[in-house]
């Protein structure tokens, strides 16, 4: 049964011969423990978001007092960038699937400036509540501490992603990857497509309700 | 900051039309693939659609809270 | 090369190269069971440390007014004692010990599904342990294993923090470890292998690795929380700037109890394994065994505030949790009957590893009923923070953990050292163990009642008598345990030498070499079913060449 299980994930793959079945066999070790990391990083900012719900629901009334309810307009925008970056990084895994390098390359390179963009709108958007609503993450009660946990946590992923990017795109131009053999970039869409599902959820935490 | 503000609403809601498009686009093409990270790739794209549309929502003034006017 | 074994291509016909030199084989090993070993004698280490702060406790409560040691200091030593045991004791044993050691070889892989993650998981463990026991020298943590806020807020000195850390990073080791695991055993089994013929050891593995990975990260997350307060003032628990410690009591705990069932499945799939073996019976209501250790791993997410009973919860958040509790007795109660039943008419071979064994259903059941008392919640009301609920965890964690632990050593030592521990000393630690063990924590259900707080350096004289007879037990028990690593040192050069299979146990552990070579098998072989049938021949096809000189078929070097 544990043959049948990994003959049948190989089969979009075409195993031909050892070599290939091997191939096959290890990609899906990889894709599943890579899953399970993820499902891990989700129970991570579960823990956290289930912190910030708990203490919003204490019964301080929210936001605290002292401190105004977020803009949401830049972060509606930054949003839109994070997911059309999101959509970016789809077809640039479609056009490699396809043997279309320049398409592939062009669309990573578009996903990689869309993230950076996403980085340089949550700047902007901590330096307005730091220096104008004076909210910091120590002095500001519990909204500033989950807000900027969260966020600072999110954004810390994305970076973490935007260099993942670049890696991937520099060792997809080194020949790393073929046609048929594309776990990094597999993954690579994976982890950047969670960064942006996490940021639907604090995205509708924090800003929309 | 009013002016400001208003742009950003308008680029959110252009964005989240197209990305919710093309993810639904996206999503149709790919129903059929087979393999389990194609089946997670279908629900995140699902999950970005959503985004999309809370995005187009928010830049819309339906859903968040908007900046006083000055 | 005809042999009729089958050729699966892919991962089984591979494996990472042979390891040369010392430091590839023995330090930086990608070899699951050295990495075991590795986990093995660290936790050992780490057991005799804590086991000396435990010593410490209970010199300090001789006297009722003992002076031993200052209650600050007293505070920080069953802090330490109670972090060192679950984290840097009992996990690392259970799972990185027992599970790498035998788990792979169990369900007939070669190694895990990723060797250099278990690699880093173990080297991040003792690194992470000096961490714990450095915060002795900077103001170890005074609030317990539990550190609730805001005493552990308070603490003075770096101690607190380098608790989160060190505790945080062993729970790094923990998630990938689960992970590996997890993605092993669905995976990487041998062909014919399905689920339901694979040794209860396994289950129990498979039940844990899915808390490993999911609840230690929930600890996580508290702790950085905890570590991000202290160090730079953001507020999570602190109730002047917002926060709440109840909070930390439900991020805390919503780890801390599925970490008590990480702490006991691995140990019901060892006793299962035993228990079988020495009866020569196969398991009694296997399915309702695997299947129970599912359902304990699923129910144990829903449990957790049976630990906050006293917290100042609501009443109505109260009783369903009570009721789950209640709940979570069922599958256990059917464990600890499924496994009297495979004693019951068995061909007993009482040998050290089957007393611990047996002991364990004594024991254990003791503590499980305890545990049923505190689930009352009127009951718990009473007992909370007295010594009734030290008593509780002390049955279940020692009296099931610990025995399952030394059970798993004295049955598995053959295969990894290829000698027996020796049978006389075994016994003699057997019975000083189990002796000192039950003087030293039976009376603490009786001191709770009569009102004996936990967590004080000294206390009131009507406790005195019992307090001293648990101590100078407590001394019989450490004599146990020091004969018990006498004998593992001594055994290791002079035991007597095992063969492959010293027990007649039918896993696919004891139809390799002892010790096995870095490949495990020759040839994966095939499952036919599963491995309990003592009367019938072995479902096994294609290990003819195991236990033979016969050259191993050309395995080729490059991990995948």
């Amino acid at each position: 049964m544990a043959v049948a299980s990994l003959a049948q994930a190989g089969a979009e793959f075409a195993p031909h011969g050892e070599v290939d079945q091997l191939y096959a066999e290890t990609r899906d070790l990889r894709l599943l423990g890579f899953l399970m990391f993820l499902v891990s990083d989700v129970v991570l900012f579960s823990s956290f978001i289930f912190a910030y719900l708990y203490l919003r629901n204490s019964g301080q009334g929210w936001p605290p007092p002292g401190i105004g309810r977020p803009d949401v307009a830049l972060a509606a925008l930054n949003s839109a960038v994070l997911f059309g970056s999101g959509a970016t990084m789809h077809y640039a895994l479609e056009n490699w699937k396809h043997g279309k390098f320049t398409r592939y390359a062009a669309f990573m390179i578009a996903t990689i400036i869309l993230g950076i963009l996403f980085l340089s709108g949550q700047a902007v958007e901590y330096t307005k509540l730091y220096f104008q609503e004076h909210v910091s993450w120590a002095g500001s009660g519990i909204f500033g501490a989950s807000f900027f946990t969260l966020t600072g946590m999110h954004g810390f992923h994305v970076f973490v992603g935007v260099w993942y990017l670049i890696v991937l795109l520099l060792q997809s131009v080194h020949g790393v990857y073929s046609k048929d053999k594309y776990f990094g970039l597999t993954a690579g869409t994976l982890y950047w497509h969670f960064v942006d599902v996490i940021w639907v959820v604090l995205f509708s935490i924090f800003y929309l309700i | 900051m009013d002016q400001l503000a208003h742009i950003e609403r308008i680029l959110a809601m252009a964005g989240g039309i197209i990305v919710a498009v093309v993810s639904a686009y996206a999503l149709k093409n790919d129903w059929k693939t087979p393999g389990l990270d194609n089946q997670v790739f279908k629900v995140m794209l699902a999950l970005l659609f959503v985004g999309a549309v809370l995005a187009f929502l928010a830049g819309y003034g339906i859903l968040g809270t908007f900046p006083k006017a000055a | 090369m005809a042999v009729a074994a089958a050729h699966v291509g892919g991962i089984a016909d591979h494996i990472h190269p042979e390891p040369q030199g010392f430091i590839r084989k023995y330090i930086f090993s990608l070899d699951h069971k050295i990495i075991g070993i590795q986990y093995l004698v660290t936790g050992f280490v780490f057991f005799v440390l804590a086991g000396l702060l435990a010593e410490i406790i209970r010199v300090q409560l001789m006297h009722a007014n003992g002076g031993f040691v200052s209650a600050d200091t007293y505070n920080e030593v069953y802090s330490i004692h109670g972090s060192a045991m679950v984290w840097l004791v009992v996990i690392p044993l259970l799972t990185g010990g027992f599970g790498n050691l035998v788990m792979p070889i169990m369900i007939g892989a070669r190694d895990v599904a990723f060797p250099w993650l278990n690699m880093l998981s173990f080297w991040i463990f003792p690194i992470s342990g000096l961490m714990l026991f450095s915060s002795f020298l900077m103001g170890a943590p005074v609030a317990g294993w539990t550190e609730y806020p805001p005493m552990s807020l308070q603490a003075q000195g770096f101690g607190t923090s380098m608790w989160a850390l060190a505790i945080f990073l062993v729970g790094v080791s923990s998630t990938l470890t689960g992970m590996n695991f997890l993605v092993t055993m669905l995976k990487m089994r041998a062909p014919g292998m399905t689920f339901t013929r694979m040794p209860l050891f396994v289950w129990g593995q498979l039940a844990t690795a899915p808390l490993l990975m999911v609840a230690t990260t929930a600890l996580a997350a508290a702790l950085a929380a905890l570590f991000m307060e202290r160090v730079f003032g953001v507020p999570f628990y602190d109730p002047t700037k917002g926060g709440s410690p109840i909070l930390w009591q439900h991020m805390f705990w919503f780890y801390s109890h599925p970490a008590v069932y990480i702490m006991i499945l691995p140990g019901f799939g060892i006793i299962s394994e035993v228990l079988s073996t020495f009866s020569r019976k196969p398991p009694f209501g296997y399915r309702m065994i695997a299947f129970s250790s599912m359902a304990i791993a699923l129910f144990g997410f829903m449990v957790w505030a049976h630990h906050m009973f006293v917290a100042g919860i609501a009443p109505f958040l109260q009783l369903p949790f009570m009721v789950l509790t209640y709940a979570i007795a069922v599958p256990t109660g059917v464990k600890i009957f499924s496994w009297i039943a495979t004693l019951w008419g068995g061909s007993l071979r009482l040998t050290t590893a089957m007393l611990f064994a047996i002991g364990f259903l004594i024991l254990f059941t003791l503590g499980g009923i305890s545990g049923v008392f505190l689930a009352a919640i009127p009951f718990d009301m009473h007992t909370n923070g007295t010594y009734f609920v030290v008593a509780h965890f002390h049955y279940v964690l020692v009296g099931g953990s610990l025995m399952s632990i030394f059970a798993g050593m004295y049955y598995w030592f053959p295969k990894m050292a290829g000698r027996l521990l020796n049978e006389a000393l075994g016994k003699l630690h057997f019975w000083l163990f189990t002796l000192g063990f039950n003087g030293t924590f039976l009376p603490m259900h009786w001191l709770g009642f009569m009102g004996m707080p936990r967590r004080v350096a000294t206390y009131d004289p009507q406790f005195q008598f019992w307090n001293q007879f648990e101590s100078i037990s407590s001394f019989v028990m450490t004599l146990g345990i020091l004969i018990f690593f006498a004998n593992v040192l001594w055994s290791i050069k002079y035991g007597k030498k095992s063969g492959p299979n010293p027990w007649g146990g039918r896993t696919l552990e004891w139809m390799i070499a002892s010790p096995p070579p870095y490949y495990n098998f020759k040839h994966i072989p095939k499952v036919f079913a599963r491995p309990y049938d003592y009367s019938q021949p072995l479902p096994y096809k294609g290990l003819e060449e195991e236990l033979t000189t016969a050259k191993p078929e050309p395995v080729p070097a490059g991990a995948h």
